[in-house]
């Protein structure tokens, strides 16, 4: 059975591969439609795989890029749990500060471009501060909402039982929110990701969003496409390989799965 | 007086309507107490109150010559859901309270054991919460109130979600525990003949304002036999007492809507 569903992932893929193929050669050599330069071929985002892996290019972009996005999202984390737990103490922010959050958080990641670039200039810092911007606030709301969704009977079964407060958010609170969590992280990462590329698109000298910008100045489509890929597989690899994993895990214990 | 309600009154604020007036009762040490009433009347209130939960507009509860002022593990509750931690197995959930007494751990161990057997749930101790049913959710519960030994153990319609062959398992266990430790116990439900079945007292209330309307000492000896002519006679009487006010409430409510509608 699972055999089975795999087979058809990988048909699936050819297929795409082949539509691909089909698009462009139509395009390119049946009708003219498109000069060659500007579509991308599956035969030249091979190449180009195979070019830039073996001079090292991808990888250091890889590596780096993902230093950078777990650092910010690090600081995003660390900003996104202390809002939050501050809007569930203090009923003033909560009425106040979470509009204004809910607000921001809209905000495409791109728009702190220009804070960043006058603030930090062309830097690491202002990359990770696009990347912060983009997740905490997501963060913060997911972390208050998990806060504000303990059922209370859990917490007033814990008081009856002689439970402090520090220990009603260790023991009670905190494991309780877990789900609600991991599911928060999961789109914050996601939300992290994205704005590194804008960051580094803008002011990077290495990483996947600085390898995409050469591939345009460069004008070759198939690089853009080539990282284009590489950007898609890693979000996907982590968002199943770590969040949905460990939400999955942490679901499959309580019985809600 | 081991525990004392002086004049305990409720209010509200977001409804004008008085939830508890002048409630004082007085009870025994290793009393079982049931408190019944239409629904609306305030009992869970009552036990939230003793439980320190929330506070009383006036008045005062004192139990073993203290007053109370916000909760502790002196007066357990077992409410109507488990109120059981899903990310703890059944042994731990046990443990959980008596991590915040502060047992040392092997004394911890000893008293989770020894309440999981009296309810007769040891072999299932490793199991994971959502795998057990209601009926052995609510022993667990009752296993994890009792093992922290409290002065007071309020229980808020413990069996009410359970089905009837449970329900009556249940109260044969719950009886012979009560009869082994003597607990105190505070016992809201809305099952007249499961008030008669348990209690050495049975407090009837009635709604708006709620207050307690009767005090029905239960002379039978235990174990009671629910089919007995004295016991039938004695939970119709009281039956008739808090349907006589279920009743008037359901007018009240009746009318009140239509009088909306014509507005």
């Amino acid at each position: 059975m699972k055999g089975k569903k795999f087979a058809g992932n990988i048909l699936f893929f050819i297929l795409l591969i082949l539509l691909w193929q089909l698009m462009y050669t139509a395009s390119c050599d049946w009708f003219h439609w498109a000069k060659p330069y500007a579509v991308p071929s599956p035969a030249g985002v091979a190449d180009c795989i195979v070019y830039l892996l073996s001079n090292g290019t991808l990888l250091t972009a890889i590596v780096g890029s993902l230093l950078r996005v777990s650092f910010g999202f690090a600081i995003s984390v660390l900003i996104g749990s202390i809002l939050g737990a501050s809007i569930v103490a203090f009923d003033y922010l909560a009425q106040n500060l979470k509009p204004l959050i809910l607000g921001i958080q809209t905000l495409p990641s791109i728009c702190w471009v220009p804070f960043a670039i006058l603030w930090f200039g062309l830097t690491e810092s202002a990359i990770i501060f696009v990347v912060v911007m983009g997740s905490a606030f997501g963060i913060a709301l997911s972390i208050e909402s998990g806060i504000k969704n303990v059922p209370p009977i859990y917490i007033k079964a814990a008081k009856t039982m002689g439970v402090d407060s520090l220990h009603l958010y260790l023991r009670v609170i905190f494991p309780a929110a877990l789900p609600a969590f991991v599911a928060g992280l999961k789109q914050g990462w996601s939300f992290a990701w994205r704005a590194l590329m804008s960051g580094e698109v803008m002011s990077a000298s290495v990483g996947l969003g600085y390898t995409l910008m050469v591939g345009r100045d460069l004008a070759d489509i198939n690089q853009v496409m080539t990282i284009m890929l590489v950007i898609i597989c890693i979000g996907i690899l982590i968002d199943k390989r770590i969040f949905t994993l460990a939400e999955h895990h942490i679901l499959k214990k309580r019985g809600l799965l | 007086m081991y525990l004392r309600l002086n004049s305990v009154s409720k209010l509200f604020t977001d409804t004008d309507k008085k939830t508890l007036q002048n409630i004082s009762l007085e009870v025994e040490e290793g009393e079982f107490i049931c408190i019944v009433g239409p629904s609306g009347c305030g009992k869970s209130t009552l036990l939230n109150l003793i439980a320190g939960l929330d506070h009383p507009t006036s008045g005062s509860i004192i139990l073993d010559g203290r007053e109370i002022h916000g909760p502790g593990a002196d007066r357990v509750v077992m409410f109507q859901e488990a109120a059981l931690y899903p990310w703890l197995n059944v042994k731990e959930n046990v443990l959980f309270g008596l991590q915040a007494a502060g047992h040392p751990k092997t004394v911890q161990q000893e008293i989770a054991e020894k309440y999981l057997k009296l309810v007769r749930l040891w072999q299932y101790k490793d199991y994971p919460i959502h795998q057990i049913s209601g009926g052995m959710k609510q022993r667990v519960a009752l296993a994890r109130a009792l093992a922290l030994d409290s002065k007071l153990l309020l229980m808020d319609e413990p069996f009410s979600a359970l089905d009837k062959q449970t329900i009556h398992i249940l109260r044969g266990e719950l009886e012979e525990i009560w009869e082994k430790h003597r607990k105190t116990i505070l016992y809201v439900t809305h099952s007249v003949e499961e008030a008669v079945y348990f209690s050495d007292r049975v407090v009837v209330m009635a709604e708006n304002p709620g207050r307690i309307k009767d005090i029905i000492p239960i002379p039978f000896d235990r174990p009671r036999n629910i089919e007995h002519p004295d016991f039938v006679a004695l939970r119709k009487q009281i039956l008739s007492q808090v349907q006589l006010s279920a009743r008037k409430i359901a007018a009240e409510e009746f009318d009140k809507a239509e009088g909306d509608e014509i507005k």
